[in-house]
């Protein structure tokens, strides 16, 4: 295999851990329980499948009649496009840039276009699997449903391979040019922010976009006017980016005189820009990353007094774990924004959700605003606690310290007092939460305090049990050995696992309320139900999670 | 005082012997180098000590107290530098200090003797409010090593210390370790610098293969004499020859 080759088998292995995973599951036959738990994941996500299939044929019927079917497949490829765009953006910045292993391939004997073709194979493996769920259905349904032949699955299959091309190209050739021109070295932090924030503001267009999309399901006319009409958002979006016309030309001409010249300049503008990528790689890969790790600011001594202020004297163990774990979360961009900026920012979108659109959201709200007593309360306490605990902070605790471990271990802070200081910086990034939440449900919503009040006891007793139970899920099996911090909690199996077992917990309470407010039992008693199983499901989970620590911590070897 | 009682450690469940029936003594006061060609067994060793792993038999004891029984309070006692320290990159040097010294609760006053003296030697002083991240390597390991003095701690551990640092600071470091043991201090560290050893250590043990194969002051390691010859470098290539 010649070099390069070897360089790309090398980065892919790497990155999606392949080799590892078999290693685990059948040579130590160790975490075989995910198998069933992966299984579980992808039933769930059935149901989701079946809206969307139903969906795509309902459109397909709705436009064969006009014989305007094909921009379902515009459609699909332009969602394709705009997903890879979206994400590509931080793939980009992040695998080009700021992952470790670069340090040690730019010395190796590579050419700078070699070194990002292998980054650019694993973005691109990523962006696949990213579009899976939303392109694939779309174009294996649409060939099913015009009984397409087999011209048609020879182009879909091209045309599927080649969709991330030309968007990530652009991306890339964006990215190299800006690191080159502008010295963005010694501010990555502060772009990594700005980027992410970029990506989290387009996500919610795209939430936008979908919401309005699937109200106007309802609406035959809006909907066929979405899909064929001159002025509707598709039609605009696609005469401004071409490829996917061209794209769709290819798949719906299947080998006719215009599907081939679809193919054929589809096909052909991916490649230039491929080349035009890999061109620019060559000239200013390197440069722009000359002097990545550096940081801003110039070093000066500290005078004598400023020294003698800055050190302190006699803080208890669990504060200085605590004023570590808060300075390194929030002075690392990537977990900054999973914590604190996640906490504030779920309540806005869906503040915004309920002003602009009409998707679920917005009744959800409605729903909660318009509630009197007990529905109130339930929604305003449930919405607190999903804004501020569904976020990777609690279940990634032990996992962002990563290689930093060791001073865990060797230092002599009981586990006991880690664990609580841990506790404490968690639970209090869900209590900002509650409070963005709360913010959200008072000045957009106008709830009164009466049933706050209540809600914000409900959710200070279940925030201990979401927190403790995200902690025990990380302390079992802790990802220490990342070299790059998004894995430590994008890429963190633990926060996705806890997610699951924080709705679980919020299913059973909630389904033993429902039951008892079958058997009659009346608003109060409810109240009091609810607040009495979560106190105890907050008190055992923090007394395993304790006992938990003092075991772990002895064993968890690095 | 360390003791270190026929202890045996293994990777990936038995396969990998890295330690093999270790039993040794390094008394107070004393220097102690620990030699052994790559792979021998050193880091191993010296994360037991430091409770990074566990024993898979056998016990360490550190002035009296088991590391299995006392944990908290041989931590306390001891301080570690690693081979490749990787430190909180996202704090400043002093924030780090800080840290380290409200858990090993050294008071206000002392800290920042030690602090400022320590940060003097190794000309850490302009750099200590800048993230360590934008530290050079030698400048991480000497923040490290400022953090591991910090508490002045009655055990020091250090693998490989002199790995990195410029002469000047090798040569302050020696000295450090050469005064802690005056205090009456313990000290273990392994390296690979052979007129190191020869120069600072009380006594010198040498592993090969997880088994110790000679252990002892200098003067009793050259009366093994097989003819190697009269350094230390001879002795060590002679006994770790295969
Ligand atoms: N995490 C690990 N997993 C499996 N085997 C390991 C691990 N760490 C060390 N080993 C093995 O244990 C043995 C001893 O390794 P150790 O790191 O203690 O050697 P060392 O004497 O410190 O070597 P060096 O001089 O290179 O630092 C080696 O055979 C090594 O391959
Ligand atoms: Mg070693």
């Amino acid at each position: 295999m010649s070099r390069l080759g070897s360089l790309l088998r090398a980065n892919l292995k790497s990155n999606f851990g392949v080799s590892v995973l078999v290693h685990r599951f059948f040579r130590e036959k160790k975490d075989r329980w995910y198998l069933p738990l992966v299984a579980l994941g992808v039933l769930g996500l059935l149901p989701a499948l079946y809206g969307y299939l139903r969906f795509i044929r309902f459109v397909f019927e709705l436009l064969q009649p006009l014989g305007q079917e094909r921009t379902l497949l515009t459609f699909a490829i332009l969602l394709g496009q705009f997903l890879v765009l979206i994400f590509g953006l931080y793939y980009v910045v992040s695998a080009f840039y700021f992952s470790r292993d670069l340090e040690m391939l730019i010395p190796l004997p590579f050419k700078p276009f070699e070194v990002m073709l292998s980054k650019f194979a694993v973005i691109l493996v990523n962006e696949y699997l990213t579009m899976i769920a939303f392109v694939v259905p779309v174009f294996v349904y649409y060939g099913i449903l015009s009984k397409a032949g087999p011209a048609y699955w020879i182009s879909a299959s091209i045309v599927y391979l080649l969709l991330p091309v030309i968007p990530l190209a652009l991306v890339s050739l964006l990215v190299v040019g800006m690191m080159r021109a502008v010295n963005f070295s010694r501010k990555k932090d502060l772009m990594i922010l700005v980027g992410s924030l970029v990506l989290v503001c387009a996500g919610m267009g795209l939430q936008f976009f979908i919401n309005r999309t699937a109200a106007a399901k309802v609406d035959y006319q809006a909907m066929t006017g979405f899909f064929t009409s001159p002025n509707s958002l598709l039609t605009k979006i696609g005469a401004g980016f071409p490829p996917a016309v061209w794209a769709t030309k290819a798949l719906a001409g299947a080998f006719g005189g215009e599907g081939l010249a679809g193919l054929g300049i589809y096909l052909g503008v991916s490649l230039l820009l491929f080349a035009g990528m890999l061109l620019a790689a060559q000239t200013l890969f390197y440069r722009g990353l000359i002097g990545i790790g550096e940081i801003s600011g110039r070093r000066k001594a500290l005078s004598r007094s400023e020294m003698s202020r800055r050190i302190e004297g006699g803080r208890h163990p669990v504060k200085a774990v605590l004023g570590r774990e808060w300075r390194i979360m929030n002075r690392t961009p990537i977990f900054l924004l999973n914590g604190v900026l996640t906490v504030i920012v779920i309540p806005l979108v869906f503040l915004l959700m309920a002003r602009v659109g009409t998707g679920n959201a917005t009744s959800f709200l409605r729903a909660i605003a318009a509630g009197t007593g007990l529905t109130g309360i339930l929604g305003a306490a449930a919405f607190m606690i999903v804004s501020g605990c569904l976020n990777g902070t609690a279940s990634s605790t032990f996992s962002r310290e990563g290689s930093q471990f060791w001073m865990s271990k060797v230092l002599p802070i009981a586990p006991r007092d880690q664990v609580i200081a841990k506790f404490i910086h968690s639970y209090g990034i869900a209590v900002l939460g509650f409070a963005a939440g709360t913010a959200v449900l008072v000045l957009g919503l106008g709830l009164k305090a009466g049933p706050l009040i209540v809600a914000w006891i409900l959710a200070l007793v279940a925030g201990v049990a979401l927190t403790a139970v995200g902690m025990i899920i990380d302390l079992a099996r802790p990802f220490l050995d990342w070299t790059n911090p998004q894995k430590a909690i994008k890429q963190n199996l633990n926060v996705l696992f806890a997610f699951f077992a924080d709705f679980g917990v919020l299913a059973i309470v909630g389904a033993l309320a429902y039951v008892l407010a079958k058997a009659g039992v009346g608003g109060r008693g409810l109240l009091a139900f609810l607040f009495a199983t979560l106190a105890l499901a907050s008190f055992v989970s923090v007394r395993y999670l304790l006992a938990f620590a003092e075991r772990r911590y002895r064993e968890i070897e690095i | 005082m360390i003791e270190i009682r026929h202890v045996s450690k293994s990777y990936n469940k038995g396969k990998v012997k890295a330690v093999d029936d270790l039993d040794l003594t390094v008394r107070p006061g004393e220097i102690f180098g620990f030699l052994g060609p790559n792979g021998a067994g050193k880091t191993t060793t010296i994360k037991m000590i430091v409770g990074l792993l566990k024993p898979d038999a056998g016990a360490i004891v550190l002035n009296g107290l088991d590391t299995r029984t006392d944990a908290l309070a041989c931590k306390a006692m001891t301080t570690y530098v690693p081979d490749y320290p990787a430190v909180y990159e996202r704090l400043t040097g002093l924030e780090y200090l800080n840290f380290i010294g409200d858990v090993y609760g050294v008071p206000k006053a002392a800290r920042l003797e030690r602090i400022e003296k320590w940060l003097e030697i190794f000309e850490l002083t302009s750099a200590v409010g800048s993230p360590i991240q934008s530290y050079s390597h030698g400048m991480k390991q000497k923040i490290v090593l400022t953090a591991a003095l910090l508490p002045a701690p009655r055990v020091m551990v250090l693998d490989e210390p002199m790995v990195g640092l410029d002469p000047r600071s090798a040569h302050h470091l020696k000295e450090i370790m050469r005064e802690h043991c005056d205090q009456g201090g313990t000290l273990f560290f392994s390296t690979h610098v052979m007129e190191v050893a020869e120069k600072l250590c009380d006594r010198i043990g040498i592993i090969s293969k997880g088994k110790l194969i000679a252990c002892g002051t200098m003067d009793e390691l050259k009366a093994l004499d097989r003819g190697a010859g009269p350094t230390l470098e001879n002795i060590f290539l002679e006994l770790t020859d295969k």
